[in-house]
């Protein structure tokens, strides 16, 4: 649900022409994540749930998307990217040392761990670690700033648009399969996609936002 | 998959066979004139039904996003409904006739000019990309071939000429000249799909078969043209057939007809191929006439 798109809930296409079988399968899936750590250890997934709380703040609203859990089953289940930056180790040695160097930094700068610091604390050290400001040996020869750009950012901001509460937030339609689009010009929509609102207009997206299917 | 094809096949046999017979048995009637031009009504009323069907689908694919878009489901509406009276009460009141086949006439011309500024309003102007994906150029002129079938049916009713021309070879004309332009659409939207499945080339062979035939048979009056006849009569099924493998197109689409919201605007067009079919049976009441030579 989001401003943008009243009423619009990507879900509502289940059992419509829009999924079939395996996608509903493969959506079920991710819904059904794990909310607890197979990769991660307990300190690591503290500091990496304190960490996607600064990157991706969510609304108290609604159930929040299970970042840290998403990160952890890719790592777990080893789903790579398919590339890397050649600078950095592989991706799950990444976090796991960028984790325990974010958190051996708030140690020697603060005296506490990381998810204990204030939210402005955290963003500090986050900032520090984006202009490459970082050099606790924790780090190794791992340059933080790398860390930051090319790990960090990308798994939790493609986690978070990985999710279906992104999805109806955004006005995304989920996986185009089996129905995909047919109107493919400029500010051209399906019947089946989500109204955006116009304003004034708003119960007008509401009606059509509760039809789309 | 191979079974499906084989049944859409059969079943376009079956059609091509009900068709040739429909077609035949319509020969031998008596009131050879009235027959006639309601023959060629119904050719009208179906060209006009095509043009209805697939005008609504494909502006309704386009959102409607330009107004006059609604124009063409009007008038094809109207000149399906004034052709099918024509057919059913041929000797009521004339409803101002000639309207309906103006308007019909002039929409079709009128949507050509639509359809070529959007051609060329898009990047890239009159280039093939916007030939093969924007407005089809030759489309809207069914509307116009409605329009002027219904005005040779008129003459063969009262059977007189128009414009100093017998309404017969008029007709032959009119039906020989649509056929070679539907048959380019087809192979212009049949390049578009590559030619994936063999059948696609028969709008493209079949047609301009029978249209070089009734010019031929437009030459050569007063004698018998079996083989026009023949390939009229196939041109008949092929139509029909044509539809049948546009179903199963649409079938093989993602999702099948399941996905039918997506599939009838993304798939081959449903309503297209019988547009061959009415103008088979306009071609073969002028084969009829021109063998006769009587009007």
């Amino acid at each position: 649900m989001s401003d943008r798109y009243p009423g619009y809930d990507v879900l509502n296409k289940r059992r419509t022409p829009s999924w079939n079988e395996q996608t509903r399968r493969v959506i079920d899936r991710r819904l059904a994540m794990p909310r607890d750590p197979h990769f991660f250890e307990a300190a690591e997934w503290l500091t990496l749930e304190a960490v996607c709380a600064r990157i991706m703040p969510q609304p108290r609203t609604r159930p929040p998307v299970p970042l840290a859990a998403m990160i952890d089953v890719k790592l777990h289940e080893r789903q790579g990217d398919g590339y890397r930056d050649h600078r950095l180790p592989e991706m799950g040695e990444a976090w796991r040392r960028g984790l325990r160097a974010l958190e051996a930094e708030a140690r020697q700068r603060y005296g506490v761990a990381f998810p204990a610091l204030s939210t402005d604390e955290q963003d500090g050290l986050l900032r520090a670690a984006q202009d490459g400001a970082l050099k606790h040996a924790a780090w190794q020869e791992m340059e933080c700033s790398l860390f930051f750009a090319k790990r960090l950012l990308p798994d939790i901001t493609a986690a978070y648009y990985g999710h279906p509460t992104a999805w109806s937030e955004i006005g995304f339609g989920g996986p185009a399969s089996p129905r995909g689009y047919v109107r493919m010009g400029f500010d051209r929509s399906d019947p089946w996609e989500a109204t955006e609102v116009k304003p004034g207009r708003e119960a007008e997206a509401t009606r059509s936002n509760a039809r789309v299917g | 998959m191979a079974r499906n094809a084989e049944l859409v096949g059969l079943a376009a046999l079956a059609t091509l066979g009900a068709v040739a017979a429909a077609c035949r048995s319509t020969t031998t009637r008596p009131s050879a004139r009235s027959n006639n031009a309601r023959a060629v009504d119904s050719a009208s009323a179906l060209l006009a039904f095509s043009a209805l069907a697939d005008s609504s689908v494909e502006h309704y694919r386009g959102s409607f996003h330009n107004k006059t878009m609604y124009a063409p489901l009007a008038v094809s509406a109207l000149t399906l409904a004034a052709s099918l009276r024509d057919l059913f009460r041929p000797r009521g009141h004339d409803l101002g006739g000639s309207v309906v086949e103006n308007l019909a006439l002039t929409t079709g011309i009128i949507g050509t000019g639509f359809h070529i500024y959007n051609v060329a309003k898009r990047p890239g102007g009159v280039s093939w990309l916007n030939l093969l994906y924007a407005a089809p150029l030759g489309a809207p002129a069914a509307l116009s071939l409605a329009g002027l079938l219904r005005k040779v049916t008129r003459g063969l009713r009262e059977g007189r000429q128009i414009g100093g021309v017998r309404p017969s070879k008029l007709l032959a004309g009119l039906v020989s000249a649509g056929l070679i332009g539907t048959s380019a659409e087809a192979g212009l939207l049949h390049f578009r799909g590559a030619y994936h499945n063999p059948a696609m080339v028969i709008p493209i062979t079949v047609p301009p078969i029978a249209a070089a035939l009734l010019a031929y048979a437009i030459l050569t009056p007063k004698q018998p043209h079996p083989v026009t006849r023949w390939s009229l009569r196939l041109l008949a099924g092929v139509g029909l057939l044509g539809s049948g493998f546009h179903a199963y197109g649409i079938s093989r689409n993602m999702g099948g007809w399941r996905n039918w919201s997506q599939n009838l605007l993304n798939g081959p067009p449903l309503p297209a191929p019988p547009a061959f079919t009415a103008l088979a049976m306009a071609g073969l009441v002028a084969v009829r006439l021109i063998e006769r030579s009587d009007a």
